[in-house]
Order: C-alpha cells, then sequence, then structure tokens
C-alpha cells in the first residue's frame, strides 16, 4: 500500500504544479504582475522546479510577429484574384468573349484547312522568287 | 456590384463560422478570412522556421492550400482557426523533412528582427538571450514547439490547442509540463561553460 500511497502524493503534486503553470502562463498572457501570480496562484511547486523563468522568457521572446505590407498585399492579390493568373484570367472573361474567341480560332482552323487543300499561290511565288534570287 | 458593397460592412461582423459558408462562393468572404488569421499564420510560420523568406512562402502556400480547400471544409467541431493551424503545421512539418535536417539558422535573421524593434545597445544582450532560446525551442519535438507557439503567440487554451493537435486538454497539459522541463535542461546545458560554444554560429 505504501508505494501507492507515494504515487498519489507525487501524483497529486504533479497535478498541482501543472496546474500552477497554466496558471502563470494565463496569468502572463493576460499582463498581470508575476510576483502577485506567485503568491497568488500556489506556483511555489513550479517554482521550486525553476520553471516561472522560463515561462517568462518564452512569454518575451515568443511574440507576434508583423509580416512585410509589401508581402500581405501581394498575397492578398493572388488569393483574391485581383492579379489573377493567365489561366483565371481567362475563365473570368464574359461568355460573349469566350463565344469569340471561340469563333476565331475555328475560322483559323478553317482557314489553315482550306488553304492546304486547295493550295495557295502565295508559297509557290515565294519559292520562285527564292530561287530568281542570287546570293 | 451594389450587393458587393453593401455586405461588405457586414462580413466584417460575421463570425468565422458563417464567413467560411460564405468564403465557399464569395471571394470576399475569403479575403476577410485572411485578413483576420495573415497575422497569426505568419507569427507561428516565422516562429518555426525562423526567417522571413520562408515564412512569407509557408504562409502563402497555408492561405492557398486553405483557399483551395475551403469547399471541403466543414465544422465538425473543429473550428476554421484550429484547421488553419492544422495547415500551417502540416506545410511547415513537410518543409522541414524536405530539408533533410534539423535547421537552425534563424539567430541572425531573429536577433536582426529584435534589434529592429528595439533599441540597439540596451537590448542587445537580452536579444541574445532570446535567440539562444529560440534556438532550444527549435531543438524541441515538433508537437512541442506547436505547442508553444499556440500557447504564447495565441494565448490559447490547453482545450483548443489540444483540437488543434488532437489530443484531449490534460495530455496538453501534461506536454506543456514535460516541455518546460525539457526546455530548462537545456538552457542549463547551454549555459554551462564550454569554450567552443559560440553564440551566432549555426547548430544543427
Amino acid at each position: 500500500m505504501e508505494p501507492r500511497c507515494e504515487w498519489s502524493m507525487s501524483s497529486q503534486a504533479d497535478i498541482k504544479a501543472k496546474g500552477a503553470l497554466d496558471a502563470l502562463t494565463a496569468g502572463l498572457q493576460a499582463g498581470e504582475d508575476v510576483d502577485d501570480l506567485i503568491a497568488h496562484s500556489g506556483a511555489t511547486a513550479a517554482e521550486a522546479e525553476g520553471l516561472v523563468e522560463i515561462i517568462q522568457a518564452l512569454h518575451n521572446a515568443i511574440t507576434p510577429v508583423e509580416p512585410g505590407r509589401e508581402f500581405s498585399e501581394r498575397l492578398r492579390d493572388e488569393l483574391l484574384g485581383e492579379h489573377p493568373g493567365m489561366v483565371k484570367r481567362v475563365r473570368q472573361m464574359p461568355a460573349r468573349v469566350h463565344v469569340a474567341a471561340a469563333l476565331a480560332v475555328i475560322a483559323g482552323c478553317l482557314l489553315f484547312v482550306i488553304r492546304r487543300i486547295f493550295g495557295s499561290g502565295a508559297p509557290q511565288e515565294i519559292q520562285e522568287e527564292a530561287v530568281a534570287t542570287p546570293l | 456590384m451594389k450587393n458587393i458593397f453593401a455586405r461588405r460592412g457586414s462580413i466584417e461582423d460575421l463570425d468565422d463560422s458563417a464567413l467560411v459558408a460564405l468564403a465557399k462562393e464569395d471571394r470576399g468572404a475569403f479575403g476577410e478570412l485572411y485578413s483576420r488569421y495573415l497575422k497569426k499564420i505568419y507569427s507561428y510560420v516565422y516562429h518555426r522556421t525562423g526567417n522571413t523568406h520562408d515564412a512569407e512562402d509557408l504562409t502563402a502556400k497555408v492561405f492557398m492550400r486553405a483557399y483551395s480547400h475551403i469547399g471541403n471544409y466543414e465544422d465538425r467541431g473543429l473550428p476554421f482557426q484550429a484547421w488553419l493551424y492544422r495547415i500551417a503545421h502540416n506545410i511547415v512539418a513537410n518543409w522541414h523533412r524536405d530539408q533533410g535536417r534539423r535547421k537552425i539558422i534563424a539567430l541572425d535573421d531573429y536577433v536582426a528582427h529584435s534589434l529592429k524593434s528595439e533599441a540597439p545597445d540596451s537590448q542587445a544582450e537580452e536579444s541574445e538571450e532570446r535567440a539562444q532560446l529560440m534556438q532550444a525551442v527549435r531543438r524541441l519535438p515538433e508537437d512541442r514547439q506547436q505547442l508553444l507557439l499556440l500557447k504564447f503567440i495565441e494565448g490559447m487554451s490547453n482545450a483548443e490547442i489540444g483540437a488543434i493537435m488532437g489530443r484531449t486538454e490534460g495530455a496538453i497539459k501534461s506536454l506543456y509540463h514535460r516541455t518546460l522541463l525539457a526546455l530548462r535542461d537545456d538552457l542549463q546545458q547551454m549555459s554551462e561553460p564550454a569554450p567552443e560554444r559560440r553564440l551566432g554560429g549555426t547548430e544543427v
């Protein structure tokens, strides 16, 4: 039974220490005075372990860091599409622009196919000119 | 256009869950979430990486991923903030993995950052101590680093941290205790006289 009692006591002290550490940390975050906190939060166990200084140091060292303004604005623009990428930009265009672009592509393809099938004088003329022109 | 401007004023008054629901269809709503959480996420990532360049790069990835996945997000007991921090944690963890080694090069940047915001001469020593402490923090396992940052940057309760880290409140309380003990021991070892130990070096 004795070992169980010892375990129980150490466990109690452990729980108390953890509670005190939490209270201290929360108090520091809230801007309370350390001495007052130690006096009122039963932090003696934590103090004995030398953890109060660590908590204070962490409180002073780990502070919020501001991102640069240029970075913040650039990322906002990228996210919200104020300067979207090419694909997004095309997607965001009105439907009539999409239709016009599709028609233009189809017309271009048709023109290309027609010229291939029926031929054109232009390439032949260019070839003839090339042959006629001495280097 | 009228609707957008009419809604803009009320967007700021919405709580996170309403804003998230709106953000699934409205970019402006996501912009408000971005404004709310940019500084927090950036701070978290900055302290995990220790330098501005990587902090900016990874913060951008966090918000890009959040933006592209917000359609799948559902508040099933995990608040939006916790969800965002989980994304940040995963991205930072992957970054550390990609580095292939635990990089503690933050000292110069850290000191520079501290000196920039404080009086140069009187605070220099304090900045060095702070840098040493942060080096010790970065030597901790990832989950412990995450716990400290959430507690000290955000002032989160153990329950809130537990929600982000997927652990119980009691487990977080115990982990915090063990973390402080580990830090204390590490700092004690560092403060032992060692002629070859020089502040400003790069430790791996």
